[in-house]
């Protein structure tokens, strides 16, 4: 077989943005058969390599080869040449919310097409349901995407590359909206098409995870490759940290500040989660207290987040402050290309918006010098990396979209921050640099409630774990808990 | 390691490109692009036509685009949010006609109830207002595509014109109707120090006030702002109020310089509006327009009608010509904008 020779050979790739140079000659080789992690800091210009790579973004210059197909790059774009080779699922979510889930798996994919361009639908739901039965998946072929879990909303993304029938296929954090078991259906799927002899790109900041399925490391930092073609098995997580950041990082681990005998911040008093649910749940913050809500997807405890952050109304039931009335809350909401930011806008805009009314004086004009000071120093804390605070923030990288939101959720200076999966997409030396400056709010008082299916972001900040299950509270650990014990209770329930 | 810190790359670029390309992409932005056309026009102007530099014809200029500009002003509230209404061409239209058939005399087609004078421009106002909070509640609370709420309002008011004023116009319905719009001032007509003076407030709003804030976050993801703490639904509802509200001084402007209501008052205006709102760099889908901009529009459309007026373009010729030139500059606007943003937005 040709299996000796790459089945992608870039050389020399650089992209230029405005006054950001995000990759500056780089050399990137897979091989059949291979999955191939690409890590990097936030902003290291993974994305924007393989981007490169499937043609979404021009490069500047350089060469590209994949499969039989040659690309010399020059800024133009060259996309329609290699898209029969090459599949990529993006970052950010592609689906068209309006359209069913088997037309999206099938867009423009020639086995449903007939003579003329017309489109067999009936071809098209048998194959979608035969390959949601492949991927165990229990939703419909007629449903709209739009419906869909984020999660689910993945996976078909995912699937849909998955069965274009390409020799190399990029995935670009795919695993950063799932559920640990939607990731291991992800993993068996890689394994088998690797097997077959299809190629990954494969980018996560989830080193972990890199063990898993990964053969072959390749670091980028700065839009430099620093670590070309590493076999995994010659490195480990604290050695591609410091590669990725360039610096130490260390671990952190949780510190308790709740202030027991202070009156509860934020209580929800008998809440219905679910519209059926007939006993309501009761669940307090303390000032100072960081609680994780964990359990598995759809069982209520993002609902019961979104609910405590007055985001939706619960069925039954009543949220309450301290004193009656209702503390302020900084959101952190689960998907950030959905509800998170606002892409044309600057990342000083953005970060405002979360505290309009704190930034500006009487008559409500926004107090220019104010809001400059209070963003800066927001985005410093958060380590958002951007050309300027002016940039819009759909040009940021994704780990750094995420850490906008962050900061605005903390523009207003709030007394509780609801968190949902706050680090998604953010790279290693980043999420302990949130962790510690949560630790810090915490320390002052404030309190924090973190929606996460991590066990080690869990493990790292949770003085107190609520597992949530079909819209109860069925466990609780508190204060000295060991990893096992969250890991027992986390699954224990699944 | 912080915000506001170039990488290392970023520091390397020599400056010279680059400082273009943010003058450039400022420029725009900022919603100058249309000003050097503008400047072209007068200067061509100038020339072939004698009589168009003087300085009567340019406030002439002016005052006839106040009412388009008052009515632009007002689409670009609900325009910026990713909405749009085109009722505003009924309520200019109908909120000072209704408000002339309560002050004139039944004689003169009005109802009889001959409120005092003074009330006039409350009653227009008042009733513009309160066409914005019906449209307010059908999108917010209704759940109605403003398109089509708006559009059967239109239909609805300019029938409203016609029943209130039994079909005839109404002429002379007081002073305090028409004195805005056909009083002096300094020199210049009150109409236009209404309009500049409006430009000038709610151009401030737009940039530094946190409603224009709220307006531009809704407009570019109405999810995020409703996640970071706006009262998303409060500011939809107001920004069909202040929409109304504008054309109704609009109308109000109209019918003090024709000092009559008359009911075809405002016909067609909601097309030149867009088409002033476009040019001007307002983005359709929401989010994105500045007030600069917009005056930038306005003014072009009232140059180009002035000059094909006085360059004795048969009447006929001027609608189409104005529509040529419509979308020429709309293309023009689109390709700057597009070359100053540059790569397509992604992850
Ligand atoms: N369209 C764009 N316009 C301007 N700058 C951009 C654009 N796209 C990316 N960049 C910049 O290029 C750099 C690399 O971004 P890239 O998205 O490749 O990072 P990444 O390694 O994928 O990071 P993350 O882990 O956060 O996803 C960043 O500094 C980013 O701001
Ligand atoms: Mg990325």
């Amino acid at each position: 077989m040709e299996n000796k020779r790459p089945i992608v050979e870039m050389r020399n790739i650089s992209k230029t943005f405005g006054s950001t140079r995000a990759l500056k000659g780089v050399d990137f080789t897979v091989m059949h058969g291979e999955v191939h992690a690409l890590l990097g800091r936030n902003g290291a210009g993974k994305s924007t390599l393989v981007s490169t790579m499937s043609g979404l973004v021009a490069s500047d210059t350089g060469t590209i080869r994949i499969a039989d197909t040659e690309v010399v790059a020059n800024g133009q774009p060259y996309a329609a040449k290699i898209r029969d080779d090459i599949a990529h699922v993006q970052q950010t979510p592609q689906l068209f919310n309006l359209l069913t889930v088997a037309e999206n798996l099938f867009l423009e994919n020639p086995s449903v097409q007939k003579r003329f361009g017309l489109v067999s639908h009936n071809r098209m739901r048998t194959q979608a349901r035969a390959l949601l039965e492949k991927w165990n998946m229990d939703i419909r072929a007629e449903a709209l995407a739009g419906e869909l879990g984020a999660g689910t909303r993945q996976l078909l993304e995912i699937m849909k590359a998955l069965s274009r029938g390409v020799p190399v296929i990029i995935l670009d954090e795919p695993t950063a909206a799932l559920s640990n078991a939607e990731k291991h259906l992800l993993f068996e799927q890689v394994k088998a098409l690797k097997a077959l002899g299809i190629s990954f790109i494969y980018i996560s900041h989830h080193l972990d995870e890199v063990f898993e399925v990964a053969d072959t490391v390749t670091i980028l930092r700065d839009g430099l490759v620093v670590k070309e073609r590493e076999a995994v098995g010659n490195l480990n997580v604290e050695l591609i940290a410091d590669l990725m950041m360039g610096e130490k990082t260390a671990r952190s681990v949780r510190s308790d500040h709740t202030r027991y005998d202070a009156p509860a911040l934020l209580r929800a008093i008998g809440v219905g989660i679910y519209p059926v649910a007939e006993l309501g749940v009761d669940f307090q913050v303390q000032p100072g207290e960081i609680v994780a809500l964990a359990g598995p997807v759809g069982g209520g405890k993002e609902a019961l987040a979104m609910m405590l952050a007055g985001q939706l109304t619960p069925y039954k039931g009543k949220i309450t402050g301290a004193d009656g009335s209702l503390p302020t809350i900084g959101l952190v909401p689960t998907d950030r290309h959905a509800s998170g930011y606002v892409g044309m806008l600057g990342v000083r805009e953005n970060v405002a918006i979360g505290g309009l009314d704190l930034l500006s004086g009487r008559l409500g004009f926004i107090n220019r010098e104010k809001e400059a000071s209070h963003v800066g120093h927001l985005a410093t804390q958060t380590n958002v990396i951007a050309s300027s605070l002016e940039q819009a923030v759909s040009q940021l990288s994704g780990g750094n979209q995420q850490k906008v939101v962050f900061a605005r959720a903390l523009c207003h200076n709030p007394q509780v921050v609801v968190a949902l999966s706050p680090t998604r997409g953010v790279d290693v030396g980043a999420k302990e640099q949130l962790y510690a400056l949560l630790r810090d709010l915490a320390s002052k008082g404030l309190g924090v409630v973190v929606v996460s299916d991590e066990e080690d972001e869990i493990a790292q900040l949770a003085n107190r774990v609520v597992i949530v299950f079909e819209g109860k509270l069925v466990a609780e650990l508190r204060g000295d808990y060991t990893m096992k014990d969250l890991i027992l209770r986390m699954e224990g329930v699944i | 390691m912080s915000s506001a810190n170039p990488t290392k790359g970023a520091k390397l670029q020599s400056s010279g490109p680059t400082r273009m390309q943010a003058f450039g992409s400022a420029f725009v932005s900022g919603g100058y692009t249309m000003y050097p056309v503008l400047l072209a026009l007068v200067v061509l102007g100038a020339i072939v036509a004698p009589r168009f530099a003087t300085s009567t014809n340019l406030i002439n200029i002016l005052e006839q685009v106040s009412v388009l500009g008052l009515t632009t002003i007002g689409l670009t509230f609900v325009v910026l949010i990713g909405r749009l209404d085109l009722s505003l061409e009924g309520v200019v239209g109908f909120a000072p006609m209704f408000a002339a058939v309560c002050l004139v005399p039944a004689a003169a087609g009005g109802f009889g109830i001959e409120l005092p004078s003074w009330l006039g421009l409350f009653i227009a106002l008042g009733v513009a207002g309160l066409i914005g909070v019906f449209n307010g509640f059908m999108v917010v609370r209704v759940g109605l595509n403003p398109f089509i709420s708006t559009l059967g309002l239109l239909v609805l008011l300019r029938g409203g014109v016609l029943i209130v004023s039994n079909g005839r116009s109404i002429y002379s319905p007081g002073p305090a109707l028409t004195y805005l719009g056909s009083a002096k001032l300094f020199g210049l007509p009150v109409s236009v120090l209404v309009f500049g003076l409006v430009a000038l407030i709610v151009g401030l709003v737009f940039k530094y006030h946190r409603y224009g804030r709220a307006l531009y976050a809704i407009g570019g993801n109405e999810d995020a702002a409703r996640a970071a703490g706006i009262n998303v639904d409060r500011v939809i509802w107001s920004a069909f109020v202040f929409a109304a509200l504008l054309a109704g001084l609009a109308g109000v402007l109209m019918t003090g310089r024709l000092d009559s209501a008359v009911t075809t008052q405002g016909q067609g205006i909601i097309f030149s509006a867009f088409a002033a709102a476009v040019i001007g760099g307002v983005s359709l889908g929401g989010g994105r327009g500045t007030m600069v901009g917009l005056v930038s529009g306005v003014l072009l459309i009232g140059v180009i009608n002035n000059l094909l007026t006085l360059a004795q373009v048969p009447s006929f010729y001027v609608q189409a010509s104005t529509g040529a030139v419509i979308i020429i500059a709309a293309v023009l606007t689109t390709i700057a904008s597009r070359r100053s943003s540059g790569v397509k937005t992604r992850t």
